[in-house]
């Protein structure tokens, strides 16, 4: 094994784990929400594409923009065109964005482009691939982070500088970017199909900025994110937290199209002093094709929250690069062959069953990637 | 494609692949042979150890369109089989003390079909598994009573491919009742992956140990129920490096316990074996 990932996923497996194991024993609540999510979004995945009609109308309806692409090149086109060129621009996190390509192509449109999430932030300036679907650098030890940060920016940091320290650089370093940003870009947690609101779960702060700050708010979301309700959406926002590790969350954000305000003679107008523009673009890219398919469909019910990683053999011996970037570890090796036609990471699944039981979707991950080998094995016979 | 190899190996030698069946059935003696209850051992202690030279030969398996020389020269090292077969002996000692009654099917006792299935070759394992059905059918078989993990897990699956499948399936484990420690070590488990989190047996064999008086280490982070890793066998036909480098992270972790490895899966020992001397079937160490 690669020594720095060993240090360091053996630090984050010791302040992770044992974290959530207490967070769903102290707050048992999270476990009937966990249930009840579930439920919620199979309800979606059995009929998705009425879903997505709906979503679509229920944007429209805040005053907002919203748009149904297939694939990359369609939602680049899409990003580049509402983006232009010569701007700043702040991405929130999104994996989706990473998917499809969206921050090296709106570089190349001529943009600024920076990632704001601090694991995000550390990928861009390695220029290396995700190792974790939620803590993106997880495969870099502090002392890589300090080393990083001096070599490309300049900071004043050591392998002897705290984790506060590192995080205070960066937060002096980015806010500039996000005041003067003209596009934020996110993701999102969760999109409620009743009344068109995008929902995000964070702590660092970045999201709300890049939402709230930019004059342009778009949120690329892969079409699985709807849910039927914003009740449900919210609720999924605090079971991701929970079983993330970090709850309660510092940040739940809920924007439902443009800012707006009815403060003079309770007239709604829009803009306020948020973004004026909102755009939501939903993202198939194979997703309503698994959702056909009764096991696959189950991949699809992933909130994100990593905690499968930490708990699997393989993801630890592969030095955290199982799977096609953004999708590692289990959950990624199922995400790959939906998302890039590889089979190939389902293969070296050991069926350890470890993600299963920590899957707070209930996913049989082992199964799903069972049937995605015998998948792989008929199209080689 | 390595599936169809397999099945027709199957066929072949009646087991993935060829090997001397006396292997399998030598260290059985006066077990009746007809019996509505049969002892299964699917020949998975017996062969363990050769998994490691079979999954060498997998990526010119096709080139080779057949190992059948192999059978021939390769077979476990004399105190690799001599291990495997004190094991069995032991499991029918303590089946017969605990008042079961079996038999054994000697060199007829087919294969499960484990490897089929746990290699995503869900068609060959649905034939497979059916033709295997017919026979204990035919032979009359009403219960079966299984060693190991991997078997367990091929055979409580048959009834995904089998219409009304009346045959029971039961592992050694859930009928001892009694049992007991032969030495004072202290161990720490390395669980089964199938039995802790695919065939709720988890329970069952701690309950053995606890109860026999061995004492064990436990670490959450290393012997827990969601935490324990794989000893990486599983992987080993597709990716023999990777399922040695889980071995080898799995017995860095145990040994930071303790240096006295439990086991209670015949894979478990082969693979982790290779990193480690100080390994013991549960069926080892109780009485």
């Amino acid at each position: 094994m690669n020594q720095e990932w060993d240090i360091a996923i053996q630090r984050t497996i010791n302040n992770n784990v044992p974290r959530v194991s207490k967070i769903l024993k102290e707050h048992q609540y999270i476990l009937e929400l966990a249930k009840k999510l579930r439920e919620a979004k199979l309800k979606i995945l059995s009929n998705l594409e009425e879903y997505i009609e709906q979503t679509l109308e229920s944007v429209k309806r805040t005053g907002g923009n919203a748009y149904f692409v297939k694939d990359p090149s369609e939602a680049r086109e899409l990003v580049g065109k509402i983006v232009g060129k010569g701007k700043i621009v702040v991405f929130g996190k999104s994996m989706v964005a990473y998917e499809l390509g969206i921050r090296k192509y709106l570089a190349q449109l001529g943009n600024e482009v920076w990632e704001t999430d601090l694991g995000e932030f550390l990928i861009q300036l390695a220029d290396e691939p995700p190792s974790h679907i939620i803590a993106p650098a997880i495969h870099m030890t502090k002392e890589r982070v300090a080393k990083l940060l001096k070599e490309k920016l300049g900071f004043d940091v050591s392998e002897n500088s705290t984790h506060e320290e590192l995080v205070q650089k960066v937060r002096e370093f980015l806010r500039n970017k996000f005041l003067s940003a003209n596009v934020g870009i996110t993701g999102a947690n969760a999109v409620a199909a009743d009344v068109g609101s995008i929902v995000l779960v964070e702590n660092e702060g970045n999201i709300r900025m890049s939402t709230v700050v930019p004059p342009v708010h778009i949120a690329i979301v892969g079409v699985e994110k709807i849910v039927p309700t914003l009740e449900d959406a919210l609720n999924e926002a605090l079971v991701q937290a929970a079983y993330a590790g970090l709850y309660p969350p510092t940040y739940i954000n809920v924007t439902s199209g443009p800012s707006s305000t009815g403060d003079i003679e309770m007239k709604r107008v829009s803009p306020a002093h948020g973004p004026k523009e909102f755009h939501l673009i939903l993202v198939d890219n194979g997703r309503i094709k698994a959702s056909k398919d009764e096991i696959l469909r189950e991949a699809l019910l992933c909130i994100r929250c990593g905690r499968c990683h930490l708990h699997c053999p393989v993801y630890r011996v592969l030095d955290g690069m199982w799977g096609d970037a953004p999708y590692t570890g289990p959950m990624g090796a199922m995400w790959s062959y939906i998302i890039y036609g590889d089979g190939k990471p389902a293969t070296y699944c050991t069926h350890s069953g470890n993600c299963k039981e920590v899957c707070p979707m209930k996913i049989n991950i082992p199964k799903v990637l069972e049937y995605i080998k015998y998948l792989e094995n008929k199209k080689q016979s | 494609m390595l599936g169809k190899l397999i099945y027709e190996n199957l066929q072949k030698y009646g087991f993935p692949y060829p090997i001397d069946k006396h292997i399998c059935s030598s260290w059985a003696k006066d077990i009746p042979k007809q019996s509505s209850t049969i002892l299964y051992t699917s020949c998975m202690y017996q062969t363990a150890s050769l998994s490691e030279i079979y999954s060498k030969f997998i990526p010119y398996a096709e080139k080779l369109s057949a190992f059948s020389f192999l059978g021939k020269y390769i077979k476990p090292k004399k105190e690799e089989l001599d291990r495997a077969y004190k094991i069995l002996n032991r499991i029918v000692q303590l089946l017969k003390r605990n008042g079961i009654e079996f038999g054994y099917l000697y060199e007829e006792e087919p294969y499960s079909g484990a490897i089929l299935l746990e290699l995503g070759f869900l068609d060959e394992f649905s034939a497979y598994a059916k033709s295997v059905y017919k026979f204990f059918k035919e032979k009359g078989i009403k219960r079966i009573i299984t060693v190991d993990p991997h078997t367990h897990n091929a055979l409580t699956r048959y009834q995904e491919f089998i219409d009304k499948m009346d045959i029971e399936v039961v592992n050694y484990l859930e009928l001892i009742k009694d049992a007991k420690a032969i030495s004072d070590i202290t161990f720490v488990v390395h669980d089964s992956c199938l039995y802790s989190r695919f065939l709720n047996l988890r329970d069952k064999y701690r309950e053995i140990i606890e109860k026999s008086g061995i004492k064990t280490i436990e670490d959450e982070l290393v012997t827990g129920n969601d935490t324990a890793f794989c000893c990486g066998s599983p992987i080993k036909p597709i990716n023999p490096e990777l399922s040695d480098k889980i071995a080898k992270a799995r017995v860095q972790q145990l040994t930071k316990l303790s240096n006295n490895i439990l086991v209670v899966c015949p894979m478990c020992y082969a693979n982790l074996s290779k990193h480690h001397e100080n390994i013991k079937d549960l069926t080892e160490v109780i009485e």
